[in-house]
């Protein structure tokens, strides 16, 4: 947990001193009249500090008793990555192939990867789902929904 | 006779036939996402603004207005019959109203968090319609120095109630205030932090940050583990509560109301806090302490009450500040700018029709609440039996279409991943969102506001200090922000500190 939240602190670090950076570099302007990075370089340096003092409580406290469980033991997070690795796709997907298309092979995906399901009801649920959703987006609501771009 | 014709109008336009239809499906769909873990009225609000899109800005509002205090209504039922709550402000009825249930109670610990929740929902509005007015009025002497001073107030307040550590609940609040920045600035038109991407010009949109920190996050965070619901087989008989129960119940009613609506007004207040607070305090005054948590009806009906209430008073500072307090109001305010109204001092002169619509909507709401959720409370149950490997492949597809919808472009689909993975890592860590998403839509206006202060006074700091309004709202939050430097303080601030979601 120690290493993960030291790992943590350093990211929000590297992020904050990107935004104090970028403050200075788009000008701070004068106080009469400040300029475009007068606030995010301001806010960048208070997240300096803030980030800067995560990392180092971190690095003071305790290592954590041998046997501790981790932020990530006794998680599925393996099924976690597959359902993020899933939306990816799904986003690279969605004008490609069109709306229904790829809302049927996610959601079949879906069904399958997490907890398993009988394929019957996995393809079924997927269609059912995809073609019901189009339904009420797409026609009802008039939510401009692609087509897809593949079979063009 | 003034706030009569204002009360008249609100009606008028409260009870259209449009505006009563989407008064209804609010309320409807609010109940629902409250009853289902899992989602909540932040993300069933951004899932429909674009559903919103096609209408007048009062069925808009009115709309989604329902959500908000529907979704109040519903948490109670998940956490009376299954003891998980649906939404963060029925955390505390899961103490006594399962215990009720678990005794055969059910149906009056259900019926009363029902009426509880009619009785301070209304009392809410009517503070409502009577503090609105003056403070409006008041509010049109603030400069931007007292804008500014009280979103900072605001902020920190929120940051004080963050569970967890301070500095983490700041850290994500400056974060937000950073995202809030990206795209043109509003006074030079000069590009920041968009990487040459177009789609960054506009800045980052609301509805894909909210979807992806508190849809997707959500949805990780369950499937990492075996979510276990144990729902009660026995029939729920008898909703109506006891002469006894009524008896029992007044005090903690009428306290719960009035606690929650001051709550609720608060800047970073809210439901949340509102209803442990209220538990604390029946709990406090009650002849009967030991009864607490073994299935005391006091302990639903005053934190029921509290909650409600603070979703109706949380109206006032958007309304007449346009300051939103909560993640909510953000949300409610992004749907009022969508479809071109600025909330604050003016919109009760300047759209009359839609603040009092609102207001009168409100109230048709609670009644709609009252006949939707007792007779339906059995439909509720069954909601709950839809098993959540079911349910996360729909609550997925739900965040996908709503944020393609808003804006019809595949990169917010990508942002609201991102955050989706940001939000499920910071609750692995312990940052939390609510900061972030607050300060993200106040950070616009907290620059806009301190850039306008400086340019009228000369570059003098000082003017934030020499106001009295703002020297009070800045010393207040730099109490705040110290208090934890002390022992005793930093002990109540953990007694309280929740996840305001």
């Amino acid at each position: 947990m120690r290493a993960g939240e030291i790992l943590a602190g350093l990211f929000w670090l590297v992020l904050a001193a990107g935004a104090a950076y970028a403050g200075w570099a788009m000008g701070l302007g004068t106080l009469r009249d400040p300029g475009p990075g007068f606030l995010l370089f301001g806010i960048g340096l208070i997240m300096v500090g803030l980030s800067a003092g995560v990392v180092a409580a971190a690095a003071r406290a305790p290592a954590p008793a041998p046997g501790t469980p981790g932020p990530w033991a006794a998680t599925r997070w393996p099924k976690v990555a597959l359902v993020i690795a899933a939306l990816l796709v799904y986003a690279w997907a969605f004008e490609r192939l069109g709306f229904i298309l790829s809302t049927i092979l996610l959601m079949i995906f879906l069904f399958k990867a997490v907890e398993p399901q009988r394929w019957w009801v996995a393809v079924g649920g997927g269609v059912i789902t995809a073609l019901l959703a189009y339904l009420v987006f797409g026609l009802w609501l008039r939510a401009q929904l692609p087509k897809g771009t593949f079979f063009d | 006779m003034d706030i009569i014709h204002s009360i008249g109008l609100g009606f008028a336009v409260a009870l259209q036939p449009v505006n009563l239809l989407y008064c209804f499906l609010g309320v409807f769909i609010g109940t629902l996402v409250g009853v289902l873990p899992g989602i909540g009225p932040v993300g069933a609000m951004s899932l429909l603004l674009p559903v919103t899109f096609q209408t007048t800005p009062e069925a808009a509002v009115i709309m989604l207005a329902g959500i908000y205090y529907g979704a109040m209504y519903g948490g109670s039922t998940t956490s009376i019959l299954v003891n998980i709550p649906g939404e963060a402000a029925s955390v505390v009825t899961c103490l006594d109203g399962y215990q009720m249930a678990r005794q055969g109670r059910a149906g009056p610990a259900l019926g009363m968090a029902a009426f509880g929740s009619f009785i301070a929902g209304t009392a809410a509005i009517v503070g409502l319609m009577l503090l609105a007015p003056p403070l409006s009025r008041f509010a049109l002497k603030f400069g931007p120095a007292e804008y500014f001073s009280l979103m900072v107030l605001g902020l920190c307040i929120l940051i004080y109630l963050a569970h967890g550590s301070m500095a983490k609940a700041l850290l994500m609040a400056a974060f937000g205030v950073v995202l809030g920045l990206v795209g043109l600035d509003a006074i030079t038109a000069q590009p920041r932090l968009t990487f040459g991407r177009m789609e960054l010009v506009d800045g980052v949109g609301l509805v894909p940050i909210v979807m992806g920190l508190f849809g997707i996050a959500e949805v990780l965070f369950n499937i990492e583990s075996v979510l276990k619901r144990n729902i009660l087989k026995s029939s729920i008989s008898g909703l109506l509560p006891t002469r006894q129960d009524w008896r029992d119940s007044a005090g903690p009613l009428a306290r719960g109301s009035v606690l929650g609506f001051f709550l609720g007004i608060l800047p970073g207040g809210g439901a949340v806090i509102s209803s442990f607070l209220s538990y604390a305090l029946e709990k406090r005054v009650s002849r009967h302490p030991e009864r607490f948590g073994h299935g005391a009806i006091e302990g639903v009906a005053g934190p029921e009450a509290a909650n409600n209430a603070a979703a109706g008073g949380a109206f006032i500072p958007l309304m007449t500040l346009g300051i939103p307090p909560n993640v909510v109001m953000a949300m409610l305010m992004g749907a009022f700018i969508i479809h071109g109204v600025q909330p604050g001092p003016l919109m009760m002169t300047q759209k009359p029709e839609l603040f009092w619509g609102v207001i009168a909507s409100m109230y048709i709401g609670n009644i709609m609440l009252l006949i939707l959720n007792l007779p339906l409370i059995g439909i509720w149950v069954q909601v709950l039996r839809v098993p959540y490997r079911i349910l996360f492949p729909l609550i997925l597809l739900f965040c996908l279409i709503g944020v393609y919808a808003v804006s019809n472009t595949v990169f917010d689909i990508y942002i609201m991943v991102l955050f989706g993975v940001v939000g499920y890592l910071m609750k692995k860590f312990g940052y939390e969102p609510a900061p972030l998403v607050l300060a993200f839509v106040l950070g616009p206006m907290l620059e806009n506001n301190l850039r306008k202060a400086l340019i009228l006074s000369q570059g003098d700091f000082s003017t934030f200090v020499t106001r009295p309004l703002s020297a009070i709202a800045l010393l207040l939050a730099l109490a705040l922000l110290l208090s934890p430097l002390i022992p005793r303080l930093r002990g109540k601030r953990e007694a309280i500190a929740l996840e305001e979601t």
